[in-house]
């Protein structure tokens, strides 16, 4: 009889610890604000996406992106109809993902309010074409919330974005993405 | 007999700068004032991009949809974009309908309804090589609803 007492406070206990210890799992978001900035002499041009979706593991690390192209609203109507009609063609490629790693994870813990940073690198793919990205995201626990933040460059040219003559100067090489999620545990 | 060709030329660029500058400054698609190019269920919807995507998004890119279905969730979590779930397949595929924030207050006790809403379709967000990304979104943005 005592035995199965144990028993039995001991798979209470696992359940408890379970519920209340959120450092394993699955984070995820479906509203994740992504923007992109390019900035010239000329024009700067600014557009953000706030249905990013994302998840991360917060054991292996493993992180990954998914967003539509035609979801990033610009301030000038036909930069956004030119954006996607002509340089991201994307009704032919709606989509542009990241599939990454979060190296230093486990110096992470989830389950206590604080602010950590690793690096992160992974593959970003934006109209068919795959390239590797590196950059050091921060991640700010707060309350079961954990945002992550983290920004890099592209360069139009490497994802085969082709950018008129005659507008040439008008858009960055070193185009940034800056990226603000809040990650909720996924029961 | 120079005076009409100068006049000619003068309206001529007028004409020209005008127009440059009414397409450069042209306003984003109201919604609200938009005729919906086809009114659907939500269940209709979300499988006519499930069974063949490429088809859907050239019927459905960036044209006001009228969408009635049941509400599934409300996700408030972004002030910049809230959002709420229609039905969709039943299972993890959704109509996930964006928001502007000034829409917030006609977003309250929605939960379960069925609901016709209007908005501008931008594709489907999915991610089948992505493990993590489990879940399947037919996305609709600016969205305004009608009845509730």
């Amino acid at each position: 009889m005592k035995k199965i007492y144990i028993r039995c406070l001991g798979l209470i206990l696992i359940g408890v610890f379970g519920f209340i210890n959120h450092s394993g799992g699955i984070y995820s978001s479906n509203t994740g604000n992504i923007n992109f900035f390019s900035h010239t002499s000329v024009e700067d041009i600014s557009a953000d996406n706030h249905k990013v979706k994302s998840a991360f593991d917060a054991t292996s690390g493993k992180i990954q992106f998914s967003l539509l192209i035609k979801d990033f609203e610009f301030k000038k109507a036909l930069m956004q109809e030119h954006f996607n009609e002509n340089y991201l063609e994307s009704t032919k490629f709606p989509k542009a993902k990241f599939n990454g790693n979060i190296s230093n994870v486990s110096a992470i813990d989830f389950s206590k309010n604080g602010k950590y940073s690793s690096p992160v690198s992974g593959k970003l793919t934006i109209k068919d074409v795959s390239k590797t990205v590196n950059t050091i995201a921060t991640f700010t626990v707060n309350g079961g919330v954990v945002n992550g933040k983290a920004s890099f460059k592209v360069n139009p040219e490497d994802y085969n974005i082709e950018i008129p003559k005659l507008v040439v100067n008008k858009i960055s090489k070193d185009i940034k993405i800056s990226i603000d999620v809040d990650f909720r545990h996924k029961h | 007999m120079k005076k009409p060709i100068f006049l000619f030329l003068s309206l001529l660029i007028l004409g020209g700068g005008y127009y440059a500058f009414k397409t450069y400054n042209k306003k984003h698609i109201n919604v609200a004032e938009t005729k919906a190019f086809i009114k659907i269920t939500a269940a209709d919807l979300f499988n006519e991009f499930d069974s063949n995507e490429t088809e859907a998004m050239n019927k459905y890119a960036d044209k006001i949809v009228e969408v009635m279905g049941q509400v599934t969730s409300t996700d408030l979590s972004n002030a910049k974009e809230p959002q709420l779930l229609l039905k969709g397949n039943g299972d993890n595929g959704f109509i996930r309908c964006g928001f502007k924030p000034e829409e917030l207050e006609k977003m309250n006790n929605l939960d379960t309804k069925t609901i016709l809403l209007k908005g501008e379709c931008k594709g489907m967000n999915s991610a089948e090589d992505l493990d993590l990304l489990a879940d399947v979104d037919v996305v609709l943005s600016k969205c305004i609803i009608i009845e509730d």
